[in-house]
């Protein structure tokens, strides 16, 4: 493949996802919904990367896009600079409304993609118990997905995806039906698991405090049009306190990007 | 503690007592209707026009009085029980195959057509022309083709089974949530046919069993209606009784099939909350 620019072999290798002028149109040419326009964007290896904007202005297209449900219009989607044609195991996605089988107990649930003859692993048995213990949902094993609360359905939902080890782990508002104290205990676990394996997430919300406290770097979305307004880094440390000045500010300045698009003159 | 167990013990009796309630609206109800009836059937000239309820449960004794030779189709062989059970082996023995064959290839298309966008737009309009016919109007065909008798009745009962799975597979297959199907291809489902068998069967498993469970209804009435016609079985009897003016025989043969109905019924709903435990 060809790089443009003069970077360095290094700069190319923490490329990990790589967005390419990427648009997405729905509908009919007459009446048509641009979710995604020129989308160009880079994420990291092991960078934790927020996309926030308004309801509906993209930011679950851009997510689908990535996991290969969606193909774009134009433009390219690159992981370790192989183009996306399809999902796959690369790439695991948690989903906003949780998406888990509710035939299958909390443990299938977690086994899922492993049961498939892709996926090789020794002892399938020993990792689901691994992952139970990682997500805090001993006990419940054996329970049904609707006998669970939303906080433990998405526990499930994250464990579900890491079973299969991604490299990349997708978020689509993974939080958003979730009450405020189980949503923060969720926020440390889930930095936990990041941190434990490396893996590199992109994360979609709404909530802007929500992406100050996870993101790297955070991305806002354009609401009407569907393209990168700006992208701002968080140079905070973790655990990052909500009420401390610093996160106050990147707050303020993320809420004022959201609420002023750039490209009113 | 003891507060607890207090607690709970009060919620038992609410429950037990909740239950008795119902259970004693239920049998008011019953007598009422046997008061009705039997006030009815008092008041009725000629007598046998409305049977009195005391004559039906006599008749109802009589059906396992007497025994009747059964011919068991294929094996040829003989069977003699009471008369009552004789003859709903009779129905049975077309009911039966009608049922499971209607169910299963009813199932099987309703899976392919919900699944397979191609066959769809190939057979739904097909579909559409086909479905609205009533099973009893196939009865001129299963008499040239068949003969009214044993298989006959079944192919009758075979079309009414047929399109009530077809339905329940169909929708239930259509209607499997996207983001599942989402969810497994991120976890490395890939062919259409594994896709099928782990995500959208599962998904569509209660719509069939509902399905299916309607189908043991709708086929007594099918079956019913086809032993009118002359198919050996109860509904047959229910007929033939009432040629004789035996109202009483007829109105034991029928409660005969509700018996049965309820049996399959019960015996059904209880393996389907065994297999649906998650729903």
């Amino acid at each position: 493949m060809a790089l443009k620019g003069t970077e360095g072999s290094a700069a190319t290798e923490s490329r990990k996802i790589e967005l390419r002028n990427v648009s997405k149109t729905y509908g009919t040419e007459e009446e048509s919904v641009q979710a995604l326009s020129d989308v160009s964007i880079t994420v990291e290896t092991g960078e934790f990367y927020c996309v926030v904007g308004e309801s509906g202005c993209g930011k679950t297209t851009l997510l689908r896009t990535i996991a290969g449900l969606e193909e774009p219009s134009n433009g390219s989607v690159l992981i370790d600079g192989e183009e996306v044609t399809e999902p796959g195991l690369d790439r695991g996605m948690v989903f906003q409304e949780y998406a888990l089988f509710p035939w299958r107990t909390v443990r299938e649930n977690i086994r899922f993609g492993l049961e498939r003859p892709a996926c090789d692993c020794p002892d399938c048995a020993a990792r689901v118990r691994e992952l139970i213990d990682l997500v805090e949902l001993g006990g419940f094993e054996e329970k049904y997905p609707n006998e669970l609360s939303g906080g433990m359905k998405q526990r499930v939902g994250i464990a579900r995806s890491l079973a299969v080890d991604p490299e990349i782990l997708l978020m689509d508002e993974p939080f958003g039906s979730v009450d405020a104290r189980t949503r923060d205990r969720l926020h440390s676990e889930l930095l936990d698991i990041w941190e434990k394996t490396g893996q590199t997430v992109v994360f979609v919300t709404h909530d802007i405090d929500e992406a100050v406290t996870l993101a790297d770097r955070v991305m806002v979305m354009e609401s009407d049009t569907g393209a990168v307004q700006s992208t701002v880094s968080v140079g905070l440390d973790r655990p990052r306190d909500r009420t401390d000045h610093g996160f106050v500010g990147y707050v303020a300045r993320i809420r004022d990007e959201v609420a002023s698009p750039a490209n009113i003159s | 503690m003891s507060l607890n167990t207090d607690t709970a013990r009060l919620t038992r009796w609410i429950r037990f007592e909740r239950g008795l309630r119902r259970y004693l609206r239920g049998l008011g109800g019953l007598g009422l209707f046997l008061a009705v009836w039997w006030v009815g059937a008092i008041m009725t000239q000629p007598s046998y026009l409305v049977p009195s309820p005391l004559d039906s449960a006599r008749a109802f004794l009589g059906l396992f009085a007497t025994s009747t030779a059964v011919v068991v189709p294929l094996l040829g062989s003989e069977l003699v029980l009471p008369t009552g059970p004789a003859h709903l082996l009779e129905t049975l023995f077309h009911y039966v195959p009608g049922l499971l064959l209607g169910a299963v290839s009813g199932i099987s298309l309703g899976l392919a057509m919900g699944w397979n966008g191609t066959l769809d737009d190939w057979l739904r309009p097909l579909v559409r022309i086909l479905r609205p016919i009533p099973p009893l109007a196939w009865i001129v065909f299963a008499i040239v083709w068949f003969g009214i008798h044993h298989a006959g009745a079944a192919f009758i009962v075979f079309i009414g089974a047929f399109w009530i799975n077809f339905y329940g597979a169909y929708g239930g297959v259509e209607n499997t949530p996207g983001e599942l199907t989402d969810a497994a291809s991120t976890l490395g489902v890939e062919r259409d046919l594994s896709m099928l068998k782990l995500v959208a069967l599962p998904s569509a498993a209660p719509q069939v069993l509902t399905a299916f469970r309607t189908s043991i209804g709708r086929s007594w009435m099918i079956v019913v209606g086809a032993e009118l016609f002359g198919a050996p079985g109860v509904g047959y009897e229910i007929i033939n009784a009432s040629n004789n003016l035996a109202m009483a025989t007829s109105v034991a043969y029928m409660f005969l099939i509700s018996l049965a109905f309820l049996c399959m019924d019960v015996a059904f709903r209880l393996t389907e909350r065994r297999v649906l435990s998650w729903h």
